[in-house]
């Protein structure tokens, strides 16, 4: 296994999924580069949850991939949102802030 | 089926989807390679990079399948490895749970299929539901052949004048002799009346069956109709049969037909061979000729009718009475019942009413329905004890498993993963146990089957080969659904509970509820073992008591046989010819010491009974008439029965044809002289029996008395018994013949057999054995609920042992810090016993405290199948309840004393 600072926690990486491919569709290699990039190098995918969660989110009908080709002409599944994906970023997105919030508070008090 | 199809379906587009992912992976590593080597890396070092980074290509791909739809499939299989592994990791507990399944699935099964044959059985014809017995209530005052019978003419009554049947018909079971090809044989055989097939429905499966005008005349058509059995085993299936005359008591008889195969007559008990006109009874039964005779006081017919459509047996039996009660009325006016009756008498008499019986009914039914039952009911508590046991193995698996569990969810296992694998072990347990008992079930039937059944009549009782199948699903039903729900326990238990908690904590806490339910289930184990304990020990007892009293005669050195020469169309003269001749044959056989001929066989719950005169008409049930039986001069002597007063018959006790009665002699027993003449010498004391055929005198003398002994069977009581001297009789029919022996009567039994076949080789002789073994054959269904009791009882037991030997262990495991303290503190090593047993002996108690009044309470129940012992004995309650304190007792001292063992230091150093 990878280095385990990097992981992502489960229930948040599905999150993280959904807000990457909220800009546009992408491969799922083009996921990890977005969620990488957006979280400035602090977040890696890889270590074999991301395809697990694409398929999940697949199932739940979150996500939906269609097979197409990149810049390169090579041959590649592209996944893009649901009405219904879009409508869990938007929950989800509202639960992690809240405890995103509540952990700061936390975090913050002095004593 | 369609789980397979599915399963298929999943490994087809696993493939399809496997490819789709391959694809996806290998795009992502190539593309993350290139943006390595843009980053500055060497090609291969790229690569190696972007693998690593990937985290493993086949650990993704488990992965991904975990998230399809089809990956339960996958799941299944690798649960049943997990399954099997968890199994065989604990191979004590998989064996006794299997067993315990296997136990209560087979015993129930195996026990149900002996019953369902047996008792419960419809008749292979059409619509058997519709078919009954119509019988008549109450005391008949007339001379009865057989249970549920009734005279020729009333039958012809109903039979013509009902409103109620679509059909009618009635029959009469006997034996008759065959003789084809030199194999003479006795066989069972059925008179019916003409619309017995159609009436049934039973068609011919080659020829035809009985027409209705062979039904008509009496004497007039010698036809028969073969079971199908009979003509494939006797005749070879030979089916030019059909056409010829065969010899049935020496009359040719042409053979019509061969009935439809699985038909055997109405008497599933008594497989019939051949059908005969009812019109052919003076042939089939040489010397009784109900048929001709018009009295009514005759009753040997069993009539059956079938039900109109939509008629119920109730509104039927209703719809009967009056008829009933009209019949009645013209037989009460009749001489034959005015000859003898009181006013009384006929009002009793006309008080009885029509009653129907459901059609399968028959003696074998009535005989063995109780015992049967019981068993049943015995099985029943090993299945509800089999289920406790089974739930407390899979509770004490549950609870040692709870840690596992927690750990298991910790680390990120989904709940429904751990209840689907959970389930597969559970299933997996019950499978095997399944199977077993099914085993366990066909050897048992087979095996209970010979011991039940008289050896004649098993060999072709129509068993299923497969144990019926409502039974077996719904034992089966029981014991998995017991297995799934406790088997999920630690699942549904991890959902509850705190996740960490068992991780941190692993004393008694968290299970508490656990081994509470546990304590509750070893508690009606205790209870339900000392049940079957004590029924257990009342059968035995009651087997043992039949045995050791035995019948007062001794019975070893015994050998008897039964003969019939009359059913060879020996005239009455031939016949007694032919038993003074075979009295002095066997008289001379070496080895043979004495012979006593017997016209009914004893202990075999054969009764001749007949009112006394002057006594008994009075509406004298059945029970109250005296026993009688007809005797050779030497019978008493042969059997071992003392002349207390006066003397034996003699050959040349010549009988004064004058006289009214058949024999002018008797010698009857000590409660016959106490019940007949009230305190005074018996010798020379006279009596009669009453007669409907013409006025009797009381002109029979006691010459002698014998001491009171068992003649029916081993149970009763020996009621009043007359015995006359046979060869002074008039008719002679069958005969039980008895030879008592110089040494071991089976040496014998070859030359016996070539002797009588010289003597005559065309009267076949039936039924030969040891006078031991036909009693050891009369006290098969003692033997046999005396047995499997003793069986359930000591596996209930030992279950029972080992459920609180679970308990008992678990409770010491987790108290060990406790007793390491205690220890540590300066208890002793008999302080920590007493404290583990304090516990044992409150169990015990309380198994017994549920276990006593119950036994109490049900052995009421089976007052009728005990003999020589109270249902509430107190030796046998106060003994099962020992057997099983101790052996409870000794379960719970082996963790006890383990307990005492503690070394402190390591208890507390290991929390």
């Amino acid at each position: 296994m990878a280095d385990s600072s990097s992981d992502v926690l489960q229930g948040t990486l599905d999150l993280l999924v959904l807000k990457a491919l909220s800009l546009a569709p992408l491969h799922g290699w083009g996921i990890s580069q977005r969620i990488q990039q957006l979280s400035r190098d602090a977040l890696r995918i890889g270590q074999g949850s991301l395809y697990p969660a694409l398929y999940r989110l697949e199932k739940k009908g979150m996500v939906k991939g269609e097979w197409g080709t990149t810049e390169n002409n090579r041959e590649a599944k592209y996944y893009a949102l649901t009405a219904a994906g879009r409508r869990a970023l938007t929950t989800e997105a509202n639960e992690w802030e809240h405890y995103a919030a509540a952990v700061r508070l936390v975090l913050a008090a002095k004593g | 089926m369609r789980g397979v199809l599915t399963w298929l379906r999943g490994l087809w587009h696993r493939g399809s989807t496997d490819s789709d992912l391959d694809r996806e992976i290998s795009l992502h590593i190539d593309l993350e390679t290139e943006a390595n080597v843009r980053a500055g890396m060497t090609p291969d070092a790229a690569r190696r990079t972007a693998l690593v980074a990937f985290g493993g290509v086949h650990v993704a791909k488990d992965a991904v399948r975990d998230e399809r739809s089809w990956g339960s499939v996958v799941h299944l299989q690798q649960d049943l490895r997990y399954g099997v592994r968890a199994l065989r990791k604990n191979p004590l507990f998989f064996v006794v749970a299997v067993l315990t399944l296997a136990l209560g699935i087979g015993a129930n099964t195996a026990m149900f299929s002996l019953l369902d044959p047996i008792v419960l059985r419809l008749l292979p014809v059409r619509h058997p539901e519709q078919l009954v017995i119509v019988r008549e209530t109450g005391n008949h005052f007339a001379n009865t052949y057989g249970a549920n019978t009734i005279s020729w003419p009333m039958f012809e009554d109903l039979r013509d004048n009902n409103q109620v049947f679509s059909g009618m018909f009635c029959r009469f079971p006997t034996t008759v002799t065959i003789g084809y090809r030199d194999r003479p044989a006795q066989i069972p055989a059925e008179l019916v009346s003409a619309s017995y097939f159609p009436t049934l429905g039973v068609r011919a499966a080659l020829g035809r069956t009985i027409a209705p005008d062979e039904d008509a005349i009496p004497d007039s058509k010698p036809v028969v109709v073969l079971s199908y059995t009979f003509w494939r085993t006797y005749f070879d299936g030979d089916r030019t049969i059909v056409g010829r005359a065969i010899d049935l008591n020496s009359q040719a008889m042409t053979v019509v037909g061969v009935a439809q195969p699985g038909f055997d007559g109405v008497d599933l008990g008594v497989p019939a061979k051949v059908f005969v006109p009812i019109m052919m009874k003076t042939q089939m039964t040489p010397h009784s000729d109900g048929l001709k005779d018009r009295r009514r006081r005759l009753d040997w017919v069993t009539a059956y009718g079938r039900l109109k459509p939509g008629m119920s047996p109730e509104q039927a039996q209703l719809a009967l009475q009056p008829l009933m009660h009209r019949i009645l009325e013209m037989e009460a006016q009749q001489p034959e019942f005015t000859r003898n009756a009181t006013a009384e008498d006929r009002q009793v008499f006309l008080r009885n009413r029509a009653e129907l019986l459901p059609g399968s009914e028959n003696g074998l039914r009535e005989y063995m329905r109780k015992p049967l039952w019981l068993l049943v009911a015995l099985t029943g508590a090993v299945l509800l004890l089999a289920c406790a046991n089974l739930a407390n193995l899979l509770l004490a698996r549950a609870i040692a498993r709870e840690r596992e569990f927690a750990l298991r969810l910790a680390i990120g296992a989904g709940r429904a993963r751990l209840v689907s694998q959970l389930l597969v072990e559970s299933l997996l347990l019950a499978g095997v146990g399944a199977i077993l008992g099914l085993a366990l079930a066909l050897l048992a039937d087979r095996f209970l089957l010979r011991m039940y059944l008289p050896a004649d009549t098993a060999a072709e009782f129509v068993i299923a080969p497969i144990p019926d199948g409502r039974v077996l699903a719904f034992v089966m039903g029981v014991m998995v659904l017991t297995s799934v729900v406790f088997g999920l326990l630690p699942a549904l238990r991890g959902a509850r509970s705190e996740l960490t908690l068992p991780l941190r904590d692993r004393s008694s806490t968290v299970s508490a509820g656990g081994i509470s339910l546990r304590r509750m289930l070893v508690g009606i184990q205790l209870a339900l073992s000392l049940l079957l304990l004590f029924g257990a020990g009342l059968f035995v007892r009651t087997l043992r008591n039949l045995e050791n009293q035995g019948p007062g005669f001794p019975t070893d050195h015994v050998l008897t046989f039964r003969i019939d020469p009359s059913l060879n169309g020996y005239s009455d003269d031939e016949t007694k010819s032919f038993y003074e001749r075979l009295n002095v044959n066997l008289q001379t056989m070496p080895g043979v010491t004495s012979v006593g001929f017997s016209a009914l066989p004893l202990l075999k719950g054969y009764a001749w009974q007949n009112p006394v005169l002057g006594k008994d008409f009075e509406g004298a049930p059945i029970e109250a008439q005296p026993v009688l039986n007809a005797v050779s001069p030497d019978f008493f002597a042969t059997l071992g029965i003392p002349i207390v007063a006066g003397r034996d018959f003699t050959p040349h006790d010549d009988v004064p044809r004058s006289w009214s009665n058949e024999f002018g002699y008797a010698v009857v027993n000590e409660t016959f002289a106490k019940q007949y003449f009230h305190g005074q010498s018996p010798i020379g004391q006279h009596f009669g029996l009453v007669s409907d055929v013409n006025t009797v005198r009381p002109d029979i003398e006691v010459i002698g008395v014998i001491p009171d002994r068992k003649n029916r069977d081993l149970r009763e009581t020996p009621p009043a018994q007359a015995y006359f001297p046979y060869f002074q009789g008039f008719h002679f029919r069958f005969m039980n013949i008895y030879l008592r022996t110089q040494g071991d009567p089976r040496q014998i039994e070859d030359a016996l057999r070539e002797r009588l076949r010289e003597f005559d080789p065309n009267v076949p002789i039936v039924g030969l054995q040891t006078l031991n073994e036909q009693i050891g054959v009369s006290l098969r269904t003692e033997r046999l609920v005396a047995s499997l009791s003793a069986i359930f009882g000591g596996l209930a037991m030992l279950l029972a042992a080992i459920g609180l030997y679970g308990v008992v262990a678990y409770t010491v495991t987790s108290r060990t810090h406790e007793f390491g303290v205690r220890v540590a503190l300066g208890a002793v090593h008999q302080d920590v016993v007493w404290l583990v047993m304090r516990d044992v002996l409150l169990l015990i108690a309380s198994g017994l405290a549920v276990g006593v009044p119950l036994a109490f309470a049900l052995s009421t129940l089976v007052r009728s199948q005990i003999f020589g012992l109270d249902p509430h004995d107190p030796v046998t309650l106060v003994s099962s309840a020992l057997a099983l304190a101790i052996v409870a007792c000794v379960a719970g001292l082996i963790p006890a004393l383990r307990a005492s063992r503690v070394d402190p230091l390591r208890s507390l150093r290991s929390e």
